[in-house]
């Protein structure tokens, strides 16, 4: 008997743990977060990656732009991602190459983080797939930000702020490293640029100048020599309304490249000194130029497009025989058409973009 | 003296594999191949040896300067059909809605509907070519280009292609 009703209360018992553990498992309902809308006009198109398990919401956009501009995730506590992105520079830092940690130059010219949603390929070499795999190579990065991140994780664990954030944006107070990833990557998508002069031109609300119009189809227009139609043929390369495309080209920088580009991925010689060919938004103010930033302005660029493509075998065709004179060897512009093209670059200046709270540094105070 | 026998036959076959292995890390340099895969039975991945035993076929394309050239080359179609791609008998009901995206190793991308790389639906004969005039293909244009015949624009005809992706349209 005495055994028996302690066999009861065991059940019982199992029951009740049971119960709590199945209650607990099915509370695990859907995290509450409100979708963010991502605005972008229809002439870019719907192209654009959000993988399933990572939507863009309004929690997670947040804790993004917190662990954006988080100097705890370095192991200084200086460097943030903004310390080389900074937003009045349409994401850039200015310098050819970055320093991070102590002071180790980056290989690499910093990259401007605008329209990064039609992206597929990131970095000047199209090596990580995708944002979220981009977001953890800097944050592992020994020069970058000091390879901080397992133990940037504890830390952040032991903030005040940002265990409720994490819970917020993802059901849990849990601070991990694909969750940081996720949330960056969640904010950086949300960095459109699309309200450029050349925006307000294609929704008919801005009349462009002469020389602008003149750059603008100079831009666009490839040359036929013998028809007279003049052109410049940027557009083959960095053409369709986004001013980006995604392609991979040797545009002519070096015969023997120092860095090789793509060929360091793939192995193969054709992409030798091959480069992705990077969004021009905004590059008024992203300057100095290229992979290695050799070039101080746009007149330099559009010196080097004119009159110094140097030839290789992984030479882009395009850069190739598209001459403006009949038997000219280069690209012959005249003056006022390279000025004209540096017109029509800069009407891709957005100062919605470089100005817009949403993106600015949320660790400022504002007063 | 078995026992001889046997670990004179392992330690051949160490000496062999270590060898083959290193003559392997030697060869890094890679091979250029075009691989046909996605919605297929059986993925290929063709060197251009690998494509030079395959038959292949004539095919004239205008150049953008409007100059006749000669390429020759294997036609799609077969290529799909080594692959398992369901071609020929096959292309019918929901396989209408299959295309192949072609993609060239510095990331441009063009795509055909299956229908129009099947002589049951078009005369046309739409080539991967690995020659022109009778020459290799030129730097930035092989070591495979598409040939695409009797098209307004060149734009299809894919220069430096890497890959054949077989895919359903969906939604
Ligand atoms: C020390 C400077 C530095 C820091 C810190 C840094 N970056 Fe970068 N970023 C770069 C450089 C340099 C590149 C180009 C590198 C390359 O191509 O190899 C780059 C490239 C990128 C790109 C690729 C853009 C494209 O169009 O492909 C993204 C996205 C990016 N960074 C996001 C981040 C994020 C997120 C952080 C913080 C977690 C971060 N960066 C921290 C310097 C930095
Ligand atoms: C064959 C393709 C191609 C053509 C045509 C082309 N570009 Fe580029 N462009 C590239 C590539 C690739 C890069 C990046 C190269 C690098 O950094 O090594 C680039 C970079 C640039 C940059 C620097 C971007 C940055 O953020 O540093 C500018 C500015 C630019 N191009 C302007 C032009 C203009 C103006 C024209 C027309 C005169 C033009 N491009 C024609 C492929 C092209």
């Amino acid at each position: 008997m005495q055994i028996e009703s302690h066999y009861k209360k065991f059940t019982l018992l199992l029951v009740f743990v049971a119960a709590l553990i199945l209650v607990a498992a099915t509370n695990a309902d859907p995290v509450y977060t409100d979708p963010y809308k991502l605005e972008y006009p229809d002439y870019f198109g719907n192209r654009i990656s959000i993988p399933d398990h990572n939507p863009t919401t309004k929690q997670g956009v947040y804790l993004g732009r917190m662990l954006f501009y988080e100097t705890k995730l370095s192991s200084s506590k200086t460097i943030s991602c903004a310390s080389c992105h900074q937003q009045k520079l349409a994401f850039t830092d200015g310098k050819a190459f970055s320093s991070g940690i102590n002071n180790v130059p980056t290989k690499r010219n910093s990259m401007s983080l605008a329209n990064l949603l039609w992206v597929r390929n990131f970095f000047w070499d199209g090596r990580a797939k995708g944002l979220e795999a981009q977001a953890i190579i800097p944050l592992n990065d020994a020069h970058e930000m000091g390879a901080y991140l397992d133990k940037a994780v504890k830390d952040l664990q032991k903030t005040k702020n940002y265990p409720a954030l994490f819970n917020d944006a993802f059901g849990s107070p849990d601070v991990t490293k694909d969750r940081i990833a996720m949330a960056i990557a969640q904010f950086e998508r949300t960095l459109i640029s699309a309200n450029s002069p050349y925006d307000k031109y294609l929704r008919g609300e801005y009349k462009p100048t002469a020389a602008e119009l003149n750059g603008m189809e100079m831009f666009m227009n490839s040359a036929e020599a013998n028809k007279n139609i003049r052109g410049a043929s940027c557009a083959q390369c960095h053409g369709t309304p986004k001013i980006y495309m995604e392609l991979f080209h040797n545009n002519g920088l070096d015969s023997i490249p120092k860095d090789l580009g793509r060929e360091s991925l793939t192995g193969m010689a054709n992409d030798r000194g091959r480069f992705r060919v990077v969004t021009l938004r905004n590059i008024e103010l992203t300057a100095p130029y290229m992979h290695d930033g050799r070039f101080k302005n746009l007149e330099e660029v559009l010196d080097h497009y004119n009159e110094h493509i140097m030839p290789s075998k992984s030479l882009s065709v395009t850069l190739q025989n598209r001459p403006n004179d009949v038997d000219g060897k280069s690209l012959g512009l005249t003056a006022t058409e390279k000025a004209n093209i540096i017109s029509f670059l800069k009407m891709l200046t957005d100062s919605t973009f470089v100005n817009n709270p949403k993106f600015s540094n949320p660790h400022i105070k504002q007063k | 003296m078995k026992k001889y026998y046997l670990s004179t036959i392992v330690l051949a076959l160490l000496f062999f594999i270590t060898i083959s292995q290193s003559v392997h890390a030697q060869t890094v340099a890679k091979e250029a191949v075009v691989k046909v895969e996605g919605e297929v039975l059986k993925p290929l991945s063709l060197s251009l040896s690998d494509f030079a035993k395959l038959k292949h076929v004539d095919v004239t394309m205008k150049s953008r300067e409007g100059v006749l050239q000669q390429y020759s080359g294997v036609p799609i179609f077969d290529l799909l059909r080594l692959a398992g791609v369901t071609v020929g008998k096959e292309l019918k009901g929901e396989n209408l809605t299959k295309y192949m995206l072609v993609r060239s190793s510095d990331g441009y991308e063009v795509v055909f509907s299956l229908a129009e790389l099947d002589p049951s639906f078009t005369n046309r004969v739409v080539i991967l070519a690995d020659s022109k005039d009778g020459k290799p293909l030129a730097d930035g244009v092989g070591p495979f280009r598409l040939v695409v015949p009797d098209e307004n624009k060149p734009a299809r005809s894919a220069l430096e292609v890497t890959n054949l992706i077989i895919r359903f349209a969906k939604d």
